[in-house]
């Protein structure tokens, strides 16, 4: 272990962490403040899933980092918030309500209507099994393999969770906008 | 492929996420059907809204400081008890001197990387350095008629600059860089808070074979097109490049007569 450190034929163990996982800080800051929806709570997990990422980094092979970065910043919001909502009641998830409705008159609304208010209020509603691959895939990039082995589900899962996802959005951004104008 | 199939199918259509197979028959499904067609581009309206409209959150300056001074605190203190161990000596001077040897060993290390061409580690070194010393632009300009001329003058050739903003891959500036043991060009395309470096010289000396290499978190993929040398870097993942560098190999025109 000591020999493979001490090589300096450039090995993994001795890449500079820093300048492999900092640019993706606002990666993991953004995967976090959407998960833990406050400020405070999502600088403590990314600052733990560095420190965490730091001691595994011998287990790091190259490839890549931002998906591995990630898997670690979702399991320690995930811990974070089973510890903060442990007195909550816990929301039932049902993936199958809300189907998306899709008719041509919301379609033309939707295109209006749809900006920056709705849409953080529409993704703060989903839940988080939702908001996750909406985070991973159409604000972070990441494809659909990557995000597999981030959330640690089957790809065809991540494929019906994101479509799901995605019908579920729109549904909220319909019925903010609806909720708007009525006010 | 049926109708309901070929529904479910939309979404990873959209997404680049289908084998060449799949993608084929969902295309040959699509051409007649107006239902489908409608849902795509529904699909496709939803995606744009989600990625332009959607809040970002960014880290704080202040995290970023908090983050680097509690890993350096972890790392000497590892890097102390190991040398420690190593030499047997209790003494703070070895512990110190085992540390800064450490950290020499890993800024030389880090960009060589066997198995990776020399050229793609030195495009992204360029990249990194771009992105660290605050020196991405030398001329920012969003517009490719100021970008381009830019560069005359200060190189023997004349790269061409293609914008891909409506792609919602931003030209945002240009940058003299070295490369290949010459001056080349380097145009900055921005995709949300990424950015794409891609260097741009004539392949008097080698061709680039069109293969993409991950170094370090960073993926490089070069080209060759009408004796010019491509090479593109980001921090961006595999799939995003890969779409970027189609682009941008579509919209460079060849440079041959009547063309």
């Amino acid at each position: 272990m000591m020999e493979q450190h001490r090589d300096a034929e450039g090995n993994q163990g001795q890449l500079d962490f820093e300048q492999v996982f900092l640019p993706h800080l606002d990666a993991a800051y953004n995967l976090a403040r959407w998960l833990l929806r406050n400020d405070q709570d999502a600088e403590d997990a990314v600052q733990e899933a560095y420190l965490r990422a730091h001691k595994a980094f011998a287990r790091f092979r190259g490839g890549d980092g931002k998906a591995w970065l990630m898997t670690i910043v979702r399991n320690v919001c995930y811990t974070m918030i089973k510890k903060l909502r442990s007195h909550e009641t816990p929301e039932p998830f049902d993936e199958e309500c809300h189907q998306p409705t899709g008719e041509s008159e919301t379609q033309e609304t939707f295109r209006q209507k749809a900006n920056a208010e709705s849409l953080h209020c529409a993704l703060e509603k989903l839940p988080d099994e939702f908001r996750e691959v909406i985070v991973l895939h159409d604000l972070e990039g990441l494809a659909y393999k990557e995000i597999a082995t981030v959330v640690g589900i089957p790809i065809g899962t991540v494929m019906s969770r994101l479509a799901r996802a995605r019908g579920r959005l729109r549904v909220e951004i319909i019925a903010a906008n609806a909720k708007e104008s009525l006010s | 492929m049926n109708h309901d199939e070929a529904a479910k199918l939309l979404g990873p259509y959209r997404d680049g996420e289908l084998d060449l197979a799949t993608c084929l028959k969902l295309e040959e499904h699509l051409a007649g059907c107006p239902s489908c067609q409608k849902k795509l581009e529904e699909e496709q309206d939803l995606v744009a809204v989600i990625e332009s409209e959607t809040p970002r959150f960014k880290a704080s300056p202040f995290l970023k400081t908090r983050i680097v001074a509690a890993l350096r605190e972890e790392k000497s203190s590892a890097d102390t008890v190991s040398w420690w161990k190593r030499l047997s000596l209790g003494s703070v001077f070895s512990g110190l001197a085992g540390a800064a040897a450490v950290l020499v060993i890993l800024m030389v290390g880090f960009f060589a990387t066997p198995g990776i061409p020399e050229l793609d580690q030195d495009a992204v070194a360029n990249h990194v350095r771009s992105l660290q010393v605050n020196h991405l632009m030398d001329v920012v300009s969003t517009d490719q008629h100021t970008v381009k001329p830019w560069f005359a003058g200060k190189l023997d050739y004349s790269p061409q600059v293609v914008d891909l903003t409506p792609a919602g891959y931003p030209l945002i500036g240009g940058r003299l860089d070295v490369l290949d043991h010459r001056y080349v060009a380097a145009i900055i395309y921005q995709r949300r808070k990424h950015y794409i470096n891609l260097f741009i010289w004539p392949s008097d000396k080698e061709s680039l074979r069109g293969k993409l290499y991950d170094v370090n978190t960073y993926h490089a993929l070069g080209w060759t097109k009408s004796g010019m040398n491509y090479l593109a870097v980001s921090e961006l993942g595999e799939k995003e490049l890969r779409e970027f560098v189609g682009m941008i190999q579509e919209q460079t025109t060849d440079s041959r007569p009547g063309e």
